[in-house]
């Protein structure tokens, strides 16, 4: 229940934890009891016990020659499946086990023309339905940004081609940098951080579309707006229990937290 | 023989449970008395089992708003049944508008307070600016000022800070000697630096902007050369402009390549007596265009010729366990003394090294421990002036200037406060994401 100038509960850094100043994303395996953490910097990635703090080092690295990691900015864990997805190189997903250690290859790669993919930035799991979901951020030739969320089958592997994929002028996704699933329901929730280049940009917004959905697609619900504060959301997570999303926004240096009971 | 694929569930068997369960309850609530005599009743009867059915209880059903599910034979193939989902999914593409939930957070994790990343003073007026990562801007205040320990804090003498300034995540920061511009230089997010002339006040726009490669971080200035350094994180490098350099400009040089041993390179340095660079790195590198080549060395100091171009070796490496770098951000020299000063940001620490150090040497002094103020120091400036060190402290909202002879649990001489002393720094620092820990009930943030 942190709020205005809390202090954190707890701080992972320094030297030993072979973390950067300069992280993108952070996923939770609750099932594990693991925090995983990209490290671009050092083209690595990194897993932490549940409970680390302070200047802890990870129990487990993946990097190397062999993993073919370039800069692993943002990542997925699926527990269910034991799998965790890379986004990388910008048109590329990379699958290794969950319990990968050191230099060890992927399982699998998703990359070629069919796949769509362009400037892929977050990927979200959803075991349920067996699916895997990109959000991008990509530009177009005359430097038009426009995002998109491709739909996978979450085993796909090559040059596929998206089973789905959500795009056009109704979607009003600019540049997707952030996407969580609500499984039970099949919802997608992308933090969509509006133009690049703007400070203040006034096209971003929290979007949710239906995992089935697919095409020129307006989001269901947009959650945007002076009572929401938002400018510039970034991060979205999920907190069911208690009927919450969490935002990031990068404009405001904040993380804010809605009661949000359509999504649950 | 499944005869129906539900496609789109708007409503699943746990919110039904949710509304049913609040429907319930609305009863109860207006109907107070018969509800209690039809609990009562209804209690007995089902400790009286009958034989018969019975009524216990009756809530209407939620209206069936749902789209049709559409009918697909269980024998139809798994591509075919994809494509039939996708072309349903299209036909059912909604006219309908999003619905916009303007609605305000339940709660906000901010710090309203500045976090000062980097640090200089004007020799000329007196006066230190303090850069502000936070709430995107600096603050200026007389070099004098002293937040006395029970006081919430000290009011700068102004403040430049808005959209127009162009700053945000902004972390070096250089003060001209001579003509008092600012030049303030943006970090992960804005590919600029912004300068401002001395006199700037409130949300203004910079005088000069110069676009910048992504990830830049430290700042130098040889004055006498009129050339200015700069690193770069993202691309393990530095880049040398003519100090005027504005918009478009491309830089004179460049420090880059595997034989450097950049590797994160935070702060930087200029030795003019004897014409070294100094460069401050994380230790994570990648090679670029050169995929699975990441790796972590230790944390360093890496010492160049100071015209150094291009795929150069260091001519000397400051870095193993006796050095106590931790994530060491910003340098400066003393050429006076020889002496290097390094705000050591994850050791709580300023580390004072010989300039001609080389490999694993202990500092020649630590100033560090709970009378020091000092906490994950990002920013130094060396006043050979006033024979002063300040830092800039990201952890508790605070200046602190020692005597360059400080050594050890020192207290500071002065100290610039912008939050009540209490307040340590929330660290929020660029949130392109976040996580929960559903286990511990915590929102996870990453810097």
């Amino acid at each position: 229940m942190a709020k205005e100038n809390a202090t954190p509960t707890r701080l992972i850094f320094g030297q030993n934890s072979k973390l950067s100043r300069t992280m993108h994303d952070i996923r939770y395996d609750e099932v594990n009891d693991e925090l995983w953490v990209g490290q671009p910097f050092a083209g690595a990635i990194l897993v932490f016990r549940g409970g680390a703090n302070g200047e802890e080092a990870p129990i487990r690295v993946i990097q190397g020659p062999k993993t073919q990691l370039e800069g692993p900015d943002r990542l997925e864990v699926d527990a269910v499946n034991n799998e965790i997805y890379v986004p990388e190189y910008g048109n590329a997903i990379l699958v290794y086990s969950r319990t990968a250690n050191g230099d060890v290859p992927p399982l699998r790669k998703i990359q070629g023309k069919m796949t769509q993919l362009k400037s892929v930035r977050s990927l979200s799991v959803d075991t349920i339905r067996n699916l895997l979901v990109a959000g991008t951020q990509a530009r177009g030739p005359k430097g038009e940004q426009y995002g998109v969320l491709l739909t996978y089958d979450r085993k796909a592997q090559g040059d596929a081609a998206p089973l789905r994929v959500i795009e056009g002028d109704k979607t009003e996704i600019v540049r997707i940098t952030q996407t969580a699933i609500y499984e039970p329901k099949g919802w997608i929730l992308a933090a969509q951080a509006g133009t690049h280049e703007a400070l203040h940009p006034d096209d971003g917004f929290l979007g949710v579309w239906h995992i089935n959905d697919n095409g020129n697609v307006a989001p269901r619900w947009k959650l945007r707006g002076p009572s929401s504060t938002l400018i510039k959301p970034r991060g979205i997570a999920l907190i069911p229990k208690h009927k919450e999303i969490v935002v990031s926004d990068m404009a405001q240096n904040a993380v804010m937290s809605y009661y949000f009971p359509e999504v649950f | 023989m499944m005869s129906r694929i539900r496609r789109r569930i708007p409503f699943g068997p746990w919110f039904i449970l949710f509304f049913l369960s609040a429907g319930t309850v609305a009863t109860l609530v207006s109907m107070r008395p018969q509800a209690e005599s039809l609990r009562k009743s209804g209690v007995d009867a089902l400790r009286a089992a009958n034989g018969q059915a019975q009524l216990v209880a009756s809530v209407p059903l939620a209206p069936e708003n749902g789209e049709m599910c559409e009918w697909m034979p269980a024998s139809m193939s798994p591509s075919a049944m994809i494509l039939a989902q996708t072309r349903a999914a299209q036909t059912a593409e909604r006219e309908a508008k999003s619905e916009v939930a303007d609605r305000a957070p339940v709660r906000t994790i901010k710090d309203t307070y500045p976090t000062y990343s980097a640090i200089a003073v004007d020799l000329n007026t007196n006066e230190v600016y303090m850069q502000d990562e936070n709430l995107f801007g600096y603050r200026v205040f007389n070099r004098m000022d002293n937040t006395p320990a029970n006081a919430a804090m000290t009011e700068p003498k102004r403040i430049v800070q808005g959209l127009d300034t162009g700053m945000e995540f902004n972390c070096g920061l250089y003060v001209d000697p001579k003509t008092g511009d600012v030049y303030s230089v943006n970090n992960d997010t804005q590919d600029s630096m912004v300068i401002f002339p001395r006199e700037a006040k409130g949300n203004v726009k910079p005088k000069r902007k110069l676009h910048t490669p992504h990830g830049t971080y430290g700042i130098a200035v040889d004055e006498e050369d009129i050339e200015l350094y700069m690193t770069v994180e993202h691309q393990n490098s530095v880049v040398v402009y003519n100090k005027f350099a504005e918009g478009e400009d491309k830089p004179l040089r460049e420090i880059k390549g595997v034989k450097t041993e950049l590797a994160d390179p935070h702060g930087i340095a200029i030795d003019k007596k004897n014409n070294l660079l100094f460069i401050t790195n994380h230790g994570s590198r990648v090679t670029e265009d050169v995929i699975g080549s990441g790796r972590f060395s230790p944390p360093s100091i890496t010492v160049y010729p100071l015209k150094s171009k291009g795929d150069v070796a260091p001519i000397r490496i400051i870095h193993g366990d006796k050095t106590q770098l931790n994530w060491p951000a910003a340098l400066a020299v003393d050429e006076e003394r020889g002496e290097i000063y390094v705000a050591n940001d994850a050791g709580d620490s300023m580390l004072v090294f010989k300039t001609t150090d080389s490999g694993d040497a202990a500092p020649t002094r630590v100033v560090k421990g709970p009378r020091t103020q000092i906490k994950a120091p990002t920013g130094v400036f060396f006043d050979a002036k006033n024979k002063e060190v300040w830092l800039s402290n990201m952890g508790n909202h605070r200046a602190t200037v020692f005597s360059i002879t400080a050594d050890g649990n020192a207290a500071p001489a002065r100290v610039i406060r912008s939050a009540p002393a209490d307040k340590m720094a929330m660290a929020i620092g660029n949130p392109g994401a976040v996580g929960y820990d559903t286990k511990r009930e915590e929102i996870l943030i990453p810097n």
